[in-house]
């Protein structure tokens, strides 16, 4: 079962990191002149087209990582700790704590991204986006470092 | 669709006082209720084994706090960003945007420096 679940959290993952980088580098280094090729086509999205999306898929990725937590307490932490990795339990740690203050900002980044005024331009979703990218990213990196280390289904 | 201006308020609010509550409940050790995963039971606040014989007890019997410090916070904020949604919609005009990620990037610092013991062992 938790296996079935790592699995179906990896999974939600990856489509959260495609849509969040995808967003972050729409907002940050926007195409402006020819759109031909890859890299043109990937910077000119309407990044504020992803919002939504990168709500549903950070909730649904933090709820199930929040239930897997629990096995990951009981079955693998004591192992972690018995043998001695100390510093990728601190790292795991810092993951827990950014998903929770990103889960919060989800509201507002939706707000910033739905009602961005013209007549009041502002980097403030670009920002709130940036921030969203680095927590999914590390997340996403530091799961696998522990799994790799000594994850479920030993 | 555009989102209602109490709803802005509200998003803004909660987004800000969670962040920063968050940490203060991470220092604090203020965790709304301890999970014990192995034995499936939640205690109301914040519980800390005495065990000192045994310690290694711990890990049959670990408890956990992230779900109580994360509710702590979100308990806070909700209260915060209920208050925001009532207030008027001219005193929310001089809030500075900006705000909302400075705040929550000051929390990531913080909790980075609450993290750091683990390095040191």
């Amino acid at each position: 079962m938790d296996t079935a679940l790592l699995i179906i959290h990896g999974l939600v993952a990856v489509a959260l990191l495609g849509a969040i980088t995808h967003q972050t580098i729409a907002a940050w280094v926007p195409s402006r002149g020819r759109r031909g090729s890859f890299v043109g086509r990937f910077r000119a999205v309407t990044p504020g087209s992803f919002a939504t999306a990168i709500v549903v898929l950070y909730s649904v990725s933090a709820l199930l990582g929040a239930v897997l937590y629990l096995s990951f307490r009981v079955q693998i932490r004591p192992d972690l700790e018995r043998a001695g990795h100390w510093p990728a339990l601190g790292v795991f740690d810092l993951k827990e704590h950014f998903v929770s203050i990103g889960l919060a900002m989800l509201p507002a980044y939706w707000v910033c991204w739905r009602q961005q005024r013209t007549d009041e331009p502002s980097r403030t979703p670009a920002a709130l986006t940036l921030i969203l990218a680095f927590i999914v990213w590390w997340s996403f990196l530091i799961g696998h470092v522990l799994n790799n280390i000594m994850g479920f289904g030993r | 669709m555009t989102p209602p201006p109490w709803f802005r308020r509200f998003a803004f609010a909660f987004g800000i006082a969670f962040a920063a509550l968050y940490v203060v409940a991470v220092k604090l050790d203020l965790a709304l209720f301890t999970v014990y995963p192995s034995i499936r039971v939640v205690l109301l606040g914040t519980h800390h084994s005495r065990d000192y014989v045994g310690p290694s007890m711990g890990s049959f019997m670990p408890a956990m706090y992230w779900y109580g410090w994360t509710a702590t916070a979100a308990l806070g904020a909700l209260i915060v960003g209920i208050g925001a949604a009532f207030l008027p919609e001219r005193w929310s005009q001089p809030f500075w945007s900006g705000w909302l990620w400075v705040i929550p990037v000051a929390a990531m610092i913080g909790c980075v420096y609450l993290t750091l013991p683990w390095f040191r062992l």
